[in-house]
C-alpha cells in the first residue's frame, strides 16, 4: 500500500512536471506570436482607467493604418498607476502607452529617465497649444517632457433635477447656481432636501473632501515635499464633517459597485463633477438620461483630475506610439473624446471652437458643457500635489469613512486624521 | 492508523532470485536502473519545490534583511535586522497579527466542528449518497474569488441579504442596516462566514473516508455497553480517525493565517488592501501585500513574510500536539 501510494506520487509528479514544461512552453510560444503575427504588423498596448472615449478612436486609426493594432486595457485608476510603477522598476512590461492622472504625474516626472523624452519626437511644437500650466506639470526638472496632455478636470456640480423637484427645490441650471454660492449653502440646502425627502443628498464625505480640497490653493503638500495638513486639507475636512454631522450623505465608497447601486436607486441627488465624471454618469445610469443638469459648484472653480499620456521608455515601438499619441491630442480627436465621453480638452483653443462651445450635452439635458467646464479650466492656478498624493488622499479619505459608519467621533476625527496622513507619508 | 493495523497478514513470498550476472556492458545500466531510477522518479518534486519552494523562502529570508524600495531605487543595502526591529513596534502589524488569529479562530473551530457532524451524519445508510458527498464539496470546486465576490454582495449594506435575513428574524432594521465591514466583530463573522462555507465540505469528505475505515463492531460493543450516538462520535469516531484530524487542523491551521482572498475582495475597492477604513479586517497576507505592492517597500514586506511563516510554524505545532493530546494518542 504505502510502496504504492509513493510510486503514485512520484508518476503524479513527473505528470505535473511536464505538464507545467508543457504550459510553459505553449504561453512562450503564444506571446512570440503575438509580436511578430504578421510582418511588419505592430501591436500598441494602450492602458488607461475608466472610460476615456478610445473605442471609435481604436477603430478609425486601425483603418487608416492597417499594420497597427491597438489594444485598450482599462483597469482600475489606482492599480493601473501601481502597476506602472512596478513595470518601470522591473524594466519590463510596461504598455507601449500609458495614461497618467494628475495625482500622479509628479511621481513620474521625477522618473523621467524612464519615459520617452517626447520634445526629442517633435512635441515641442505643441507647447503653445496647451494651457501652460497642463504642459508644465508633466515637465521634469530637467526639462524633458513625458507626456502629452488628454483633459483636464475642471469642477462643477451635477445634480438630479427629477429629485429636485420632488423636493421642491429649483431645477434651472442658473438658479440652481446661485442657491449655493459657499459651501456652507451648499449644505444648507442639502439639509431641506434630507428633511423634505428622507434621503440623502451626497454620494459620501469623501466626494465633499476632494472638490473642495481642489478649491483651495495648497493641497497636501508643499512643493518641499512637506505635508501641510493644517492648510488647505483642514478647510476641506470641516466641511465634510460638516456634511456628515448634518446627516447629508450616503456613504457609499466612490467608483465601486454599491455607488454605481446608488446611482440607480436615487441614493444622492448631487456629485460633485469634473468633466470626466459625466462619462460615467451615463456609462453606470443609461436609464437617467435627461434627469441630470449641472450647476456651478461652491466656493468657485478648481481643477479635480485630468491625465496625461506617457510612452515608457522601455517599449520597442516609441515611434509608433508616438504616432499615435500625436494623432490623439489633434483638435478633431480630442473634440470626439469629448462629445463621447465629456472628457473637457487641455488645449484653450478648442474652448472656442464651436464644436466644444455650441456643444449641448443631451444626457445632462442639454447642458453647455463645453462652457460650464472651459470657463473653470482657463484660469485656474493648479495645486502642486505631490509624490504621497495619492496614499495620504486614501488615508484621509479612510477616516472620513470611518466618521460616516460611525466609528469614530467627528470631534475626534481631525486628530485622527493628522495621524493617518503622516502614516502614509512616511511610510 | 487503523488502516496499517487491519492490514492482511503478508504472505511470505520468496525473494526474486537475482538473475544470471548480465553482460558486462549492460551492468552499469541494470545498476543505475535499480539504485538510480527510483531518485530520477521522484526528482521533479524535488525540483519543483527547490525552485517553487525553497528557493523563494531563501530569497525571502535575504531580502528581509536589506533596504529595497522600488519608488526608492537608490535607497539599496543591507539593512541588518532594521526591518524586523520596525516589525515590532508596528501597531499595524500587531493589529493585522490580531485580527488573522480573530478570523482565524472564527472560521476553524465551527469549520472542523461542523465538518465532524457533517460526516458523522453522511456516515449513515443515507438515500443517495454519491450526490449528498458531491454536494458537500462543490464549496470547493467554487473558484474563491467567485464566491466572494457574491458573498461581498450578500454582506452589503444597502439591500444586502444578509441583513434582510436579519430583519427576518427581528434582529436587524431595515431603516438602520448593519454596516458589515463597519466593525471589527462584523466583518470578521462575515469572512469567517465565507471561510467556513468553503472549506467545510472538504474536511467532511476527509473524515468521512477516515470513519469508514473504522471497523463495525466497534460500535455494536459500544452500543451493548450503552453509549449512544454523541459518546459514540467522541470516545470512538474521534479518537480512531485522530491522524486526520491533525492533518485537517494543520491545514486549516496554515490556509487560516494566510488568509487573503476573502478579506481582499470583501474590501468595497479592493485594490485598496487596507482592509475596511480602520483596517478591521486587514489580515497578515494582505497587510504584506500592502507594504510589499502599495507602499513598496519590498525589504519591509520580505521581513513580515518571514515572520509569518515562523508565525505559522509554532502555531501549527501547538495545534497538532493539542489535537493530539485531544484523542489520548499515543504519537
Amino acid at each position: 500500500m504505502t510502496r504504492f501510494g509513493r510510486r503514485g506520487w512520484a508518476l503524479v509528479a513527473a505528470g505535473l512536471a511536464g505538464a507545467l514544461t508543457i504550459s510553459g512552453c505553449s504561453g512562450q510560444s503564444l506571446e512570440g506570436g503575438n509580436d511578430k503575427a504578421a510582418e511588419g504588423q505592430i501591436t500598441l498596448k494602450v492602458n488607461f482607467w475608466g472610460d476615456m472615449g478610445l473605442d471609435k478612436l481604436k477603430a478609425a486609426y486601425e483603418k487608416d493604418h492597417p499594420n497597427i493594432k491597438i489594444v485598450l486595457n482599462s483597469g482600475e485608476y489606482n492599480a493601473q498607476h501601481e502597476d506602472l510603477q512596478k513595470k518601470l522598476v522591473a524594466g519590463s512590461g510596461a504598455p507601449d502607452i500609458s495614461a497618467v492622472d494628475e495625482g500622479f504625474i509628479v511621481q513620474f516626472r521625477g522618473q523621467s529617465d524612464k519615459f520617452v523624452n517626447l520634445l526629442d519626437k517633435g512635441a515641442g511644437s505643441y507647447e503653445s497649444k496647451y494651457l501652460p500650466w497642463k504642459w508644465q506639470q508633466s515637465l521634469s526638472k530637467d526639462g524633458q517632457q513625458i507626456g502629452l496632455g488628454t483633459d483636464v478636470g475642471g469642477l462643477a456640480m451635477c445634480y438630479r433635477t427629477d429629485l429636485f423637484k420632488a423636493a421642491g427645490l429649483p431645477t434651472d441650471r442658473d438658479q440652481v447656481s446661485k442657491l449655493w454660492t459657499t459651501w456652507d449653502d451648499f449644505i444648507n440646502v442639502g439639509k431641506q432636501y434630507v428633511q423634505k425627502t428622507k434621503k440623502k443628498f451626497v454620494d459620501s464625505g469623501t466626494n465633499m473632501f476632494n472638490p473642495v480640497l481642489a478649491q483651495q490653493p495648497q493641497g497636501f503638500y508643499n512643493e518641499q515635499e512637506q505635508l501641510q495638513m493644517e492648510g488647505g486639507p483642514k478647510v476641506a475636512f470641516d466641511v465634510s464633517m460638516k456634511a456628515i454631522q448634518a446627516g447629508l450623505s450616503a456613504n457609499l465608497a466612490s467608483f465601486q459597485p454599491n455607488w454605481d447601486q446608488g446611482f440607480k436607486k436615487d441614493q444622492f441627488a448631487v456629485l460633485a463633477c469634473p468633466a470626466w465624471m459625466l462619462g460615467h454618469i451615463q456609462d453606470t445610469a443609461p436609464e437617467q438620461k435627461g434627469k441630470w443638469d449641472i450647476a456651478t459648484i461652491p466656493g468657485g472653480g478648481g481643477n479635480w483630475g485630468g491625465s496625461w499620456w506617457t510612452i515608457p521608455k522601455q517599449g520597442k515601438n516609441a515611434d509608433e506610439a508616438y504616432k499615435f499619441v500625436e494623432w490623439m491630442i489633434q483638435p478633431q480627436q480630442q473634440i470626439e473624446v469629448f462629445k463621447t465621453v465629456g472628457n473637457l480638452p487641455s488645449q484653450p483653443a478648442l474652448y472656442k471652437d464651436p464644436a466644444v462651445l455650441d456643444y449641448k450635452k443631451e444626457f445632462m439635458s442639454n447642458a453647455p458643457t463645453g462652457q460650464i467646464f472651459a470657463s473653470t479650466a482657463e484660469n485656474l492656478k493648479p495645486q502642486y500635489l505631490g509624490k504621497k498624493n495619492g496614499p495620504t488622499r486614501v488615508a484621509v479619505e479612510n477616516v472620513i469613512t470611518r466618521v460616516q459608519q460611525g466609528s469614530l467621533s467627528p470631534d475626534k476625527a481631525w486628530p485622527e486624521a493628522v495621524k493617518q496622513a503622516e502614516k502614509a507619508a512616511n511610510s | 492508523m487503523s488502516l496499517t493495523r487491519n492490514a492482511p497478514p503478508v504472505l511470505d513470498i520468496p525473494e526474486p532470485r537475482p538473475p544470471a550476472t548480465p553482460p558486462k556492458h549492460k551492468l552499469w545500466f541494470y545498476r543505475f536502473d535499480t539504485k538510480r531510477t527510483p531518485y530520477v522518479f521522484i526528482s521533479p518534486f524535488f525540483l519543483l519545490f527547490a525552485v517553487f519552494g525553497l528557493f523563494p523562502i531563501i530569497f525571502n529570508g535575504v531580502v528581509a534583511l536589506r533596504n529595497w524600495r522600488l519608488d526608492d531605487p537608490d535607497l539599496d543595502g543591507w539593512a541588518g535586522f532594521a526591518n524586523f526591529e520596525r516589525l515590532v513596534h508596528d501597531e499595524d502589524f500587531w493589529n493585522a497579527l490580531g485580527n488573522t488569529f480573530g478570523i482565524f479562530i472564527l472560521s476553524t473551530v465551527p469549520q472542523l466542528l461542523i465538518a465532524l457532524m457533517v460526516a458523522n451524519l453522511l456516515n449513515r445508510k443515507l438515500r443517495g449518497t454519491t450526490f449528498w458527498r458531491v454536494g458537500v464539496l462543490l464549496p470547493y470546486v467554487t473558484p474563491v474569488a467567485a464566491s466572494t465576490l457574491v458573498f461581498a454582495v450578500f454582506f452589503s449594506r444597502d439591500n444586502g441579504m444578509a441583513n434582510w435575513l436579519l430583519s427576518l428574524v427581528g434582529f436587524n432594521d431595515m431603516s438602520n442596516p448593519l454596516d458589515w465591514r463597519a466593525y471589527k466583530w462584523s466583518s470578521w463573522i462575515a469572512i469567517a462566514t465565507m471561510v467556513n462555507w468553503k472549506w467545510i465540505g472538504y474536511n467532511a469528505l476527509l473524515y468521512l473516508s477516515a470513519m469508514q475505515s473504522i471497523p463495525k463492531d466497534v460500535y455494536e460493543a459500544a452500543a451493548v455497553d450503552g453509549a449512544g450516538p454523541w459518546r459514540q462520535l467522541w470516545r470512538i469516531t474521534v479518537p480512531m480517525i485522530q491522524p486526520v484530524l491533525v492533518f485537517t487542523v494543520v491545514l486549516s491551521s496554515i490556509g487560516g493565517l494566510q488568509l487573503f482572498n476573502e478579506p481582499m475582495l470583501f474590501e468595497e475597492n479592493p485594490a485598496a488592501a487596507t482592509g475596511g477604513s480602520d483596517s478591521q479586517w486587514q489580515t497578515i497576507a494582505q497587510l504584506i501585500y500592502k507594504v510589499g505592492w502599495k507602499d513598496l517597500d519590498l525589504g519591509y514586506a520580505a521581513a513580515m513574510s518571514w515572520a509569518l511563516f515562523l508565525i505559522i510554524l509554532i502555531v501549527a505545532g501547538i495545534n497538532a500536539f493539542l489535537t493530539n493530546r485531544l484523542g489520548g494518542g499515543r504519537r
